[in-house]
């Protein structure tokens, strides 16, 4: 599961009640925990709370309207969600300076260029490091029970997965690819379980860089073998797919997209539309596994492989073929409406002027 | 390719076969009296098959000085009749010899499938060409190019990594390339080029530095556009302005060309000779690049901010009165 802000909030204003009720006598405090999940839910400024948890609820907050709430809405309402999130952030920043979410996320919006936010993360990386360490020893000092000090210690660090998650997706994306294993790795150092799913964007790295070692290693090696999910989440198996398409191997680039159609819902309209989407400012969105949405998320962060390469129409070889391949899994009905709606789409991108990724611009083929 | 001079080759070989050994002085008077009369020296289908194809290619590049003149429609149409024309005359070659590589080849380009198409009946051709004539090899001089009867199929080979690079199969293209570079060193073909843009794609540094050592650091646009990429790729970032800088300032109309891309039409069969630090290498380097150029998003954008890289391309088109495309520069 990807990071879900409103469960952190939740676990650590839950960790810091906790520590306020432990001065209290035990029939009180059992009296009082039975109160708190309606008192968050109700009346959380009558929790106790630090400036920095008053942050973290704002960033809960922006995270929910932009990442959750924005692609719903109208033209004119998106422009009002994303000042009302800018305007959370920002005080979120005023309790707390060192909000690293909330850094991060600002930046994502202010640089203009993906190199430019890149270059942001890659800077800040060891100060956002160095602090989240800190918070993690002090947690691990104050925290009387193992359980509470696990738990405070991987909410003390997740801001800092989140940001080498995100440098990972960002190197991705801006075609350094062994820079994104690269900070894949370090945050599987911090979190070797992969609460952050770094490991599904490594998957599409390994695929980029055609390193079917890598892949294989990272699919099935120690890695895998801790994680609670098998290796078979879209990425994997979109990486999978490339990599076959890559040695030319159709009929096995074939049975593995099977298989991807075969563990998810709908999976040849989604594969048919391959839906470019804005990447979750706070971390990418929580879906539940196997969804539709995963795979929808799976497809979006996997255009780098599917828009690579000249072809004629300029959707990139392994995404025109994958969406043949995925046309023939469907019935000839459902496959006519699809045409018509991304006919429908292409011509209402037309008409508002089109809005070319800067992948398609500097191809002239 | 020099088609016109391979026949000749070609035909000068076997006829000295025939006459038994020859001084070199008198297979220099038969090569001379071939190049005068070729057709006449032509005693078999392959022979005959290949003349085909070396004059519908000869007729391909006369017809393309007239390109500059046509509007966008007529080009469109006369590149369609020229393609027809020597897909046409690859039929007619391959009725006389089924296993012509170049003509096998040429068709399949000159039918303008999409490059994943293109991709796998190449890998076909390829197996085909196995299949009746044994794997390839280096040959008694241990450089395959030597062989003028062996070239076809390297160009086939030559044509794979291509069009396997612009199908975003880098691991192919790296072994046909490899292949390539083992079989003829000398790389009349320029797999070298190829390579390095894959390397660079592949992120491979030890790789990619290997290669230019090969090369005795002597550079081109390839190896120079390439460095430029690897660092950036690696987020080297003084390297990577280093090696831009050098792109800008050894490739003539480097910086040009990288900003303003242009339509390069299908190899046929193979990589337009080129006079080294040309702009048309930049322009081939550059139109090669494409694909992994647009795989690094952020890469052009980065080039044209670096110190003097835009000016300097500015500069390259005012000087050679070349058009600029983009708007809002308001040139």
């Amino acid at each position: 599961m990807a990071f879900d802000p409103q469960r952190e909030d939740y676990q650590r204003l839950g960790l810091r009640y906790a520590r306020h009720i432990d001065a209290t006598n035990p029939a009180d405090a059992t009296r009082a925990f039975a109160t708190f999940g309606r008192r968050f839910a109700r009346e959380r400024d009558s929790l106790p709370q630090s400036d920095g948890d008053r942050a973290f609820h704002l960033v809960a907050m922006a995270s929910k309207l932009i990442d959750y709430e924005l692609p719903f809405v109208s033209d004119e309402e998106a422009e009002n969600l994303i000042v009302r999130g800018h305007q959370l952030l920002d005080e979120a920043l005023s309790l707390d300076g060192r909000c690293y979410d909330a850094l991060r996320m600002k930046a994502a919006a202010d640089n203009p260029s993906f190199e430019a936010f890149y270059t942001y993360l890659t800077d800040c990386a060891e100060e956002v490091r160095r602090i989240c360490e800190e918070r993690r020893a002090s947690a691990l000092a104050t925290e009387p029970s193992d359980e509470r000090k696990q738990l405070a210690a991987d909410i003390a660090m997740r801001p800092f997965l989140r940001w080498l998650a995100t440098l990972a997706e960002q190197a991705l994306i801006c075609g350094r690819n062994r820079e994104a294993l690269r900070h894949a790795r370090a945050a599987l150092e911090v979190d070797l379980r992969d609460g952050a799913d770094v490991r599904f964007t490594a998957a599409l790295a390994y695929a980029k860089l055609e390193d079917e070692q890598g892949l294989d290693e990272l699919l099935s090696g120690a890695l895998a073998k801790r994680c609670t999910r098998p290796s078979n989440d879209a990425w994997a198996q979109i990486a999978r797919v490339a990599m076959a398409h890559k040695r030319y191997d159709l009929r096995a680039a074939s049975e593995q997209l099977g298989e991807l159609m075969r563990l998810y819902p709908h999976a040849p309209e989604t594969l048919i539309r391959q839906i470019e989407l804005p990447d979750g400012v706070f971390a990418r969105l929580a879906v539940r596994p196997y969804s539709e949405d995963e795979l929808v998320l799976a497809v979006s962060e996997a255009t780098v492989l599917l828009q690579e390469g000249r072809e004629p129409e300029g959707r990139g070889v392994l995404g025109v073929w994958v969406q043949r391949e995925a046309a023939r899994a469907l019935t000839p009905a459902v496959l006519q409406t699809l045409v018509a709606q991304a006919q429908m789409a292409s011509r209402d991108a037309d008409a508002s002027g089109g809005t070319s990724t800067p992948k398609e611009s500097g191809d002239s083929q | 390719m020099r088609a016109r001079e391979e026949f000749v080759q070609r035909l000068s070989i076997k006829r000295a076969r025939k006459l038994g050994s020859l001084s070199k002085e008198a297979f220099a008077e038969l090569e001379l009296a071939v190049r005068n009369d070729p057709i006449s020296f032509v005693d078999d289908v392959e022979e005959e098959a290949f003349g085909i194809v070396a004059s519908a290619l000869a007729h391909y590049e006369e017809s393309l000085h007239d390109d500059d003149l046509l509007d966008d429609d007529q080009y469109v149409e006369a590149r369609a009749q020229r393609l027809g024309l020597i897909g046409n005359a690859c039929e007619q070659a391959l009725d006389l010899d089924p296993h012509c590589a170049d003509a096998s080849l040429l068709r399949l380009l000159a039918a303008d499938y999409a490059p994943d198409e293109l991709a796998g009946l190449l890998l076909e051709l390829g197996e085909i060409l196995e299949g009746e004539f044994g794997p390839l090899e280096r040959g008694a001089t241990g450089d395959a190019w030597a062989d003028v009867f062996v070239r076809p199929r390297l160009r086939v080979k030559a044509a794979l990594a291509r069009t396997c690079l612009d199908t975003a199969r880098f691991a192919m293209t790296r072994q046909a390339c490899e292949e390539l570079l083992s079989l003829a060193p000398i790389d009349a073909l320029g797999a070298r080029l190829t390579y390095a843009l894959t390397l660079a794609r592949l992120e491979d540094e030890d790789g990619f530095e290997w290669l230019d050592a090969r090369e005795g650091r002597k550079g081109n646009a390839w190896f120079h556009l390439s460095r430029a990429l690897l660092m950036y790729k690696l987020g080297r970032m003084p390297a990577a302005r280093r090696a831009l800088k050098g792109y800008d300032r050894l490739c003539e109309g480097g910086a040009y060309i990288l900003l303003q891309p242009v339509y390069v039409d299908t190899y046929m069969p193979d990589r337009p000779e080129f006079e080294p630090g040309t702009f048309m290498e930049a322009m081939l380097a550059a139109h090669e690049a494409e694909p992994i150029v647009a795989d690094t998003p952020d890469f052009v954008g980065w080039a044209s901010e670096q110190p003097g890289f835009f000016d300097s391309a500015v500069a390259y088109c005012r000087r050679n009165g070349l058009e600029w495309r983009d708007p809002e520069v308001g040139m």
